[in-house]
């Protein structure tokens, strides 16, 4: 009876582990800290990195504006510049307008990539928006 | 040793001070002073006299748009009393998502941005860290209020309007 009640425990912690993972289309490692990436804009080794801003405004250095990608036109947007891109290449995908679990853009945006076959692309993991993740901490931004 | 300890203390606290940049109640209202959609100047100290409701939003804050039938209807009760006026700051980026937004939620009260997402200078300004975000202020310019929502701003601004 212990040893049921224990498997039963482990079996939950499983099923919830893997649901949690399973509800967003990215998984924990293609999350990009801010750190990351801010470094490598600082250092300049973003020359095989692709940033693409699936927000409202693209406010980090180097990014491309796509728009934001709740909006139909701008996901076609996202789907249309990335036709003849190599499936390979270093993508990094961010909004920040807000938190993820409100983020209208993040969802449908690295879907698309997904569905487009993209190996190599990741989300900038923006835990709050990018006031505070972003300018606040002095990263560089466009001028 | 105790004079370094509180040079240390000293050193920290200023930091720490000048790093936080949060209002409280009491405090006069940063000045705003930004562009209508018209490309008309409205300045906050153009509402002296009433007590304002400074609402940051943007067009692509769900939450945002979420409230605007609240506003709506506060404005809609207390805005012929010629003492009370919303002042809708946008945290937009760009203009035309902007002015689509203001018309299709029927927003008829004063708006203003500077168009520049979380670069913001009023956002900045008020410490603006996530939206919807709110700042109540009196007749003569004072902060009575922070971020409140729901019935809690609705209750809150009745009592401000109907106690005088």
């Amino acid at each position: 009876m212990k040893h049921l009640f224990l498997w039963m425990c482990l079996l939950l912690v499983v099923q919830q582990t893997v649901f949690s993972q399973a509800k967003e289309p990215w998984t924990n490692s293609q999350l990009m800290a801010t750190k990351t990436l801010a470094d490598k804009i600082t250092s300049n080794q973003t020359k095989d990195l692709l940033v693409l801003n699936v927000g409202p405004d693209a406010l980090i250095k180097g990014s491309i504006d796509i728009g934001a990608a709740h909006d139909a036109g701008s996901l076609q947007k996202l789907k249309d510049y990335l036709k003849n891109v190599k499936k390979d290449k270093a993508i990094v995908i961010y909004c920040g307008c807000c938190p993820f679990d409100r983020c209208p853009n993040v969802r449908p945006a690295f879907q698309t990539l997904m569905d487009m076959g993209f190996k190599n692309a990741k989300l900038l993991d923006v835990p709050k928006n990018l006031k505070v993740d972003w300018i606040d901490k002095q990263y560089p931004t466009v001028q | 040793m105790k004079q370094l300890l509180l040079f240390v203390l000293l050193v920290t606290a200023l930091h720490s001070n000048a790093q936080n940049k949060t209002l409280a109640v009491g405090d006069q209202a940063p000045a705003i002073s930004l562009l209508q959609p018209s490309g008309k100047t409205l300045q906050l100290s153009d509402l002296h006299g009433k007590i304002v409701l400074i609402d940051f939003w943007a067009s692509w804050c769900l939450p945002c748009v979420k409230e605007q039938p609240l506003l709506k209807a506060i404005y809609k009760k207390h805005a012929n009393s010629g003492r009370f006026e919303i002042l809708g700051v946008s945290l937009d980026s760009k203009k035309e998502n902007w002015e689509k937004s203001i018309q299709r939620l029927g927003i008829t009260w004063p708006q203003v941005s500077d168009l520049k997402f979380w670069n913001s200078v009023p956002a900045r300004d008020y410490g603006v860290e996530e939206l919807p975000f709110n700042v109540v202020v009196n007749e003569e310019g004072k902060i009575i209020a922070i971020n409140l929502h729901d019935k809690a701003l609705e209750q809150f601004l009745d009592q401000q309007l109907t106690n005088k």
